[in-house]
């Protein structure tokens, strides 16, 4: 099991798919629709820049203390996927953007 | 369509093909986008007394029927329904409200000579009475698929026709008009409109497709 973790945390960065409903997004819509939606996940080890090195440095030296910083790129969509559009169950149409990611990066 | 599949019996009652073919169009990034397309045109408020552009949502659901594979186009426009709430998803396929609909039902004959001014849309017709030919014995398992394909050549044209409302024990489509005002030619009304009501061939193509999808998906 714990093999199977430390595999799952090395995997880099890239995008997923998963079929869910309309309704499972969470978006406050009720359709019975199914969407493939992509998302990103991975870690960004490979990814660290002399920024993040450096950010960290300074903030470890306390030169930094009151802001919230980030010292490590994130597993993030670059782009996202185009528009879906559903009817609902009320037998109303909806178009949503920006739902589902089509590419993936380390920013 | 593999775990579909296998829940048939438990599903019977809640299974609803219409539903099945959205979920289809949206797992094809081609389907999805254009299905999307008209959606979002069709959808789309012009201002307060307009509704949405009828013009651009047709144009945009010719589109949609011409760049997408039948596989995925009519299985959504000729799912086959046996509860309400799938019929009335398949009335909603293209969009009624702006695409069928209007405030006034215009003449059918008014709508016909519309039609036949336009070339293109003059052929499709041509089109959809020769290989939808309600009388005729030609009309059999070999030409279903042209009857199909001329139906659906006319959705986004003058002469766009849809089911009527969400019965899905007997479907009845129509065109937006009535016989209502055609003096002398009331007869000539009438029959033009019965090609689409009463047309024995396209409702015998139409479940035959029904059918026929049902096998495929169940053998795949």
């Amino acid at each position: 099991n714990r093999m199977k973790r430390a595999k799952a945390r090395h995997k880099p960065c890239s995008l997923k798919e998963l079929e869910v409903t309309i309704s499972e997004l969470g978006l406050g819509y009720n359709s019975d629709e199914t969407v493939l939606f992509r998302y990103c996940s991975g870690t960004c080890d490979s990814a660290v820049r002399n920024y993040d090195v450096s950010l960290k440095h300074v903030r470890s030296m306390r030169k930094i203390r009151k802001e919230k910083v980030r010292a490590r790129p994130c597993c993030r969509p670059l782009s996202y996927d185009d528009d879906v559009s559903f009817l609902d169950t009320g037998n109303r149409y909806y178009t949503v953007n920006e739902v589902s990611a089509k590419e993936c990066g380390c920013v | 369509s593999i775990v579909s599949a296998g829940t048939d019996s438990a599903a019977t009652s809640r299974s609803n093909p219409c539903l099945d073919a959205a979920k289809a169009c949206n797992l094809n990034n081609n389907c999805r986008k254009l299905r999307s397309a008209y959606i979002s045109t069709c959808n789309k408020e012009v201002s307060a007394t307009e509704l949405c552009s009828r013009r651009k949502c047709r144009k945009a659901l010719r589109h949609f029927f011409d760049r997408v594979p039948s596989t995925y186009s009519y299985r959504l426009l000729f799912c086959p329904c046996k509860n309400q709430a799938c019929a009335e998803r398949r009335r909603q396929t293209i969009v009624p409200d702006c695409s069928y609909q209007e405030r006034e039902k215009p003449n059918c004959l008014a709508l016909r000579s519309q039609c036949l001014a336009d070339t293109f849309c003059r052929s499709r017709l041509a089109d959809f009475h020769t290989n939808c030919q309600a009388f005729l014995a030609s009309c059999s398992r070999d030409s279903y698929r042209a009857c199909l394909d001329s139906y659906t050549g006319l959705i986004g044209l003058d002469l766009t026709p849809n089911y009527v409302d969400e019965s899905f024990s007997n479907p009845v489509l129509s065109l937006w008009c009535s016989c209502q005002g055609s003096g002398n030619m009331e007869e000539e009304c009438e029959k033009f409109l019965k090609d689409f009501t009463e047309n024995a061939c396209l409702r015998n193509a139409i479940q035959a497709f029904g059918n026929g999808t049902d096998l495929t998906s169940s053998s795949k």
